[in-house]
């Protein structure tokens, strides 16, 4: 009796068989895709410039990796349930100059200080979008702003350093661990945290519902509006992680330096790493594998002899070209 | 073609049609004839074949074997656009309506059918296109005005221009429209049933028409010829004249009804409500509506779309506001109430709106199970998903979903499963003590409609108190306890029936 499948509703079948093979596509995609991908792009680096891969380059990616990875993690949770937020790599500078002037006069309390601040940034998106229902792709363009400015102000509009203290964070960089430094592994073991949670607790598995299906998630009693902040506020957390590797890095930051155009390449690893733009599907561990794609993007397209300033170019053509092939059509979903 | 050709020529035959979806026969052998003026009556259970044979009626599907001819000449559909040219149009029970467009608009969007149909070299011309609908709707006897914004109409009048769209396909080459019309009735309110079976028997006068529904009684009120489909054959056809509704259910079902009667349950004295409701009121919704529901009884509400009873089981489930009154579950004060709490207490809400309201398509059927309730399935905030299956395998087994394979994505199955899972979903709750289903019956079929009420049954012997919004006002009277009519926001009187005896008129003058 398995003809009942074939038997569903009436309304946009025509395309039924052909939103099959996409489904399809799509789930081999998300099961695999990622890693073909980043082995894919690895290859063309190792091809491209041999010398690369063993003169510390895995470490140079890894680190670079990091900061893309940690945004683009939020990122993923909150296009797990079906937003977007474009203000969390603003969120991450913000963070990074907070940090590099609390640092001298709170040393080991600044990191908490600041993380519990971005945090708090991140729930407001998600408050005010739970509760006006500003669409997030408005409300957070608005914040996106506000973040900016923000950063433009406390900074004075110059570079912040890290007066005294840099030890407390500049570990996470200068550690290594098997040649990958700290930050990634910090990376590394929020995606791994992100995935249990979203696998394992019906916190994570009521995000992933509203994504799905957000009145079908308010009817099943999901706290739709609790989860949206918690999404939102993680994606702060984790942007203010980001802006605390920026620290460790470079030791300063400013609205215009490292890290500042962190929007673009976290939504391009999100989805390269799997994610989906219409919500509902993200694997945190996948995004690991985006990250270091994207992270390998500067090198090749150095290689190639593409000017540096042309990056941007290459993550908006992976974006478009990424969604436009895995987009399931059968359900055209507003992104919101 | 001459008059006696003509009178003899079917509209439709089938010979020998058949379809396969990989290694599921849908279609084994379908041969048929449909003559002028007829209307056929097609029942048949969910995945008996049915929509495969109106996709391969409409061109969605291409038939592996066999052939079609329209008024005697073979066809070949390579799309819904060939289907309609040869005059068959369909009325899905979706409607599928521009709601911001005029009457005539959508009556002339019907693809190639209406080529020229109030256009030149697609430029509208607008006194040529509303005279053009005018007549069509003059040919079903629609007097609605062509002009009218769709979004502005009733349901029953959406229904109305469906129907004029399906029928205005090229009738020039005197041939026979066909039309299509699935499950029209399934959303409608009685009164508007009504109309439209009226507009049915219209229909025959210029066509044929081919009426696919659920409910038999209506399927032999309206037809005079009814086709069974059973596991992708045509197990019966016979004129309406010469069967009941049980034997159409055995043939469809394969064997006899199982129903057992609803066992009423008198009014209890000196017992606490499951829930007690006094003076709830919303705004320009319903107004002062004091009820309470014991366990093991059903509480059948009525009424017509604008009485208000939908939004009112909508505000005692917390998916609504509401400006006054209080709502008591189990002797307790219901305060600040919102889904989540209500859900908390024990209630449970199967929405009409299945698909966007009632499950979460894209995660399994076993997902689905264990949303809300997961049982064993969790600790804390904690899941187990290992658990998951034993618990979706047996709802799975208790209600018979079909195909039995519960990681399948819930929004492969069709209706009538996802409704079976959609209850499941509830019944996972051992606490559970008011249930509010809301049309659980809409679009099933006898097979899976008798699942579902065997479920609400056996859900109040185990103490949990029902609050129904049925489909018809027989089930009202077949499953209540008590039925309580609406009529613009406020109760017009209630019968516990255990008692009293009200007659479906009774409670339609209450009503209107």
């Amino acid at each position: 009796m398995t003809a009942t499948i074939s038997d569903t509703g009436t309304v946009a079948v025509a395309n039924a068989e052909k939103g099959k093979r996409l489904r399809t596509a799509g789930k081999l995609w998300q099961a695999g895709g990622p890693l073909v991908i980043f082995i894919a792009m690895f290859a063309v680096v190792a091809i491209l410039t041999p010398a690369f891969i063993g003169s510390g380059g895995i470490t140079i990616v890894a680190a670079s990796a990091a900061p893309i990875l940690l945004v683009a993690l939020g990122q993923a949770f909150v296009l797990n349930i079906g937003s977007i937020d474009l203000s969390n790599a603003a969120i991450t500078v913000l963070g990074a100059i907070l940090l590099a002037m609390l640092l001298g006069p709170l040393a080991f309390a600044a990191p908490i200080v600041v993380l519990a601040m971005v945090t708090l940034f991140g729930a407001v998106n998600g408050f005010l979008l739970a509760y006006t229902q500003v669409p997030s792709f408005a409300l957070t363009l608005g914040t996106l702003g506000i973040f900016k400015a923000a950063s433009l102000v406390v900074s004075g509009a110059t570079t912040v350093y890290v007066s005294q203290n840099k030890d407390v964070v500049s570990p996470l960089y200068t550690t290594q661990l098997a040649g990958l430094p700290l930050t990634f592994v910090l990376g590394v073991v929020v995606a791994v945290i992100a995935y249990l949670f979203l696998r394992f607790t019906r916190a994570g598995v009521g995000m992933t519902a509203i994504g799905k299906n957000e009145s079908g998630a308010i009817f099943s009693a999901v706290r739709t509006r609790a989860l949206k902040i918690v999404a939102f506020a993680l994606s702060g957390f984790m942007a203010g992680l980001a802006g605390m590797t920026i620290i460790a890095q470079a030791g300063s930051a400013s609205a215009m330096g490292l890290g500042s155009d962190l929007l673009l390449p976290a939504i391009a690893a999100a989805i390269v790493g799997g994610t989906s733009i219409s919500g509902g599907v993200t694997n945190p561990l996948n995004v690991i594998l985006g990250a270091l794609t994207i992270a390998l993007v500067p090198i090749a397209t150095a290689a190639i002899g593409v000017a540096a300033e042309a990056q941007n170019l290459v993550y908006g053509v992976v974006i478009i070209v990424v969604v436009a092939l895995t987009l399931t059509r059968s359900r055209t979903a507003i992104v919101k | 073609m001459t008059k006696a050709k003509e009178a003899t020529t079917p509209v439709l035959r089938l010979t020998d049609v058949q379809k396969s979806f990989g290694p599921v026969h849908a279609l084994k052998s379908v041969s048929l004839e449909i003559h002028r003026g007829e209307v056929i009556g097609l029942i048949g259970e969910n995945g008996a074949g049915k929509s495969t044979l109106l996709k391969i009626l409409t061109g969605i599907y291409q038939p592996d074997r066999g052939t079609i001819a329209v008024n005697g000449a073979t066809m070949k559909f390579r799309n819904p656009r060939d289907s309609a040219s040869a005059g068959i149009g369909v009325v899905h029970q979706e409607q599928s309506l521009f709601t911001n467009l005029t009457v005539a608009e959508n009556i002339a969007m019907n693809g190639a059918a209406s080529k020229g149909y109030g256009t030149t070299f697609g430029f509208y011309r607008w006194g040529k296109l509303n005279k053009a609908a005018a007549q069509t709707l003059e040919i079903i006897g629609s007097r609605l005005n062509p002009k009218t914004r769709v979004g502005d109409l009733s349901f029953v009048d959406r229904q109305m221009v469906e129907i004029a769209r399906a029928i205005s396909v090229d009738t020039s080459k005197n041939a026979t429209p066909l039309v299509i019309l699935d499950e029209p009735t399934s959303l409608l309110e009685r009164g508007e049933t009504a109309i439209l079976e009226r507009e049915i028997r219209k229909l025959k006068d210029f066509g044929s028409v081919i009426f696919v529904s659920h409910r038999l009684d209506e399927i032999i009120r309206n037809c005079d010829r009814i086709l069974v489909m059973r596991n992708g054959e045509l197990v019966a056809d016979r004129v309406t004249t010469s069967v009941t509704e049980d034997e159409l259910f055995k043939l469809m079902v394969g064997h006899e009804s199982h129903a057992t009667k609803h066992e009423r349950r008198a009014r209890p004295v000196n017992e606490t409500p499951a829930i007690e409701v006094t003076g709830l009121t919303r705004k320009g919704k319903f107004k002062n509506i004091s009820l309470s529901l014991h366990p093991g009884r059903v509480t059948a509400i009525v009424g017509t779309s604008g009485s208000g009873r939908e939004e009112f089981s909508r505000a005692l489930f917390g998916a609504e506001k509401f400006d006054g009154g209080t709502i008591m579950l189990n002797g307790r004060a219901a305060r600040g109430w919102r889904i989540p709490k209500a859900v908390k207490r024990g209630m449970g809400f199967v929405p009409a709106e299945r698909k966007v309201e009632g499950m979460v398509g894209g995660f399994t059927a076993a997902e689905n199970i264990v949303l809300t309730h997961p049982g064993d399935a969790a600790f804390g905030p904690f899941l187990k998903p290992w658990k998951r299956n034993k618990i979706a395998q047996q709802w799975f087994t208790t209600l018979d979903v079909r195909p039995n394979d519960i990681s399948q994505n819930l929004e492969r199955f069709s209706g009538g499963n996802q409704q079976k899972v959609v209850m499941a979903k509830w019944l996972n709750d051992p606490e559970l003590r008011v249930l509010v289903l809301d049309h659980p019956l809409r679009g099933l079929d006898p097979g899976a409609a008798e699942t579902v009420n065997e479920q609400i049954k056996a859900a109040c012997k185990k103490g949990t108190a029902v609050i129904l919004l049925a489909d018809t006002l027989e089930e009202a009277l077949e499953m209540g306890d008590d039925v309580i009519v609406m009529r613009d926001g406020i109760v017009s009187a209630s019968y516990d029936l255990t008692v009293d005896n009200p007659s479906t008129l009774d409670l339609l003058e209450r009503m209107v």
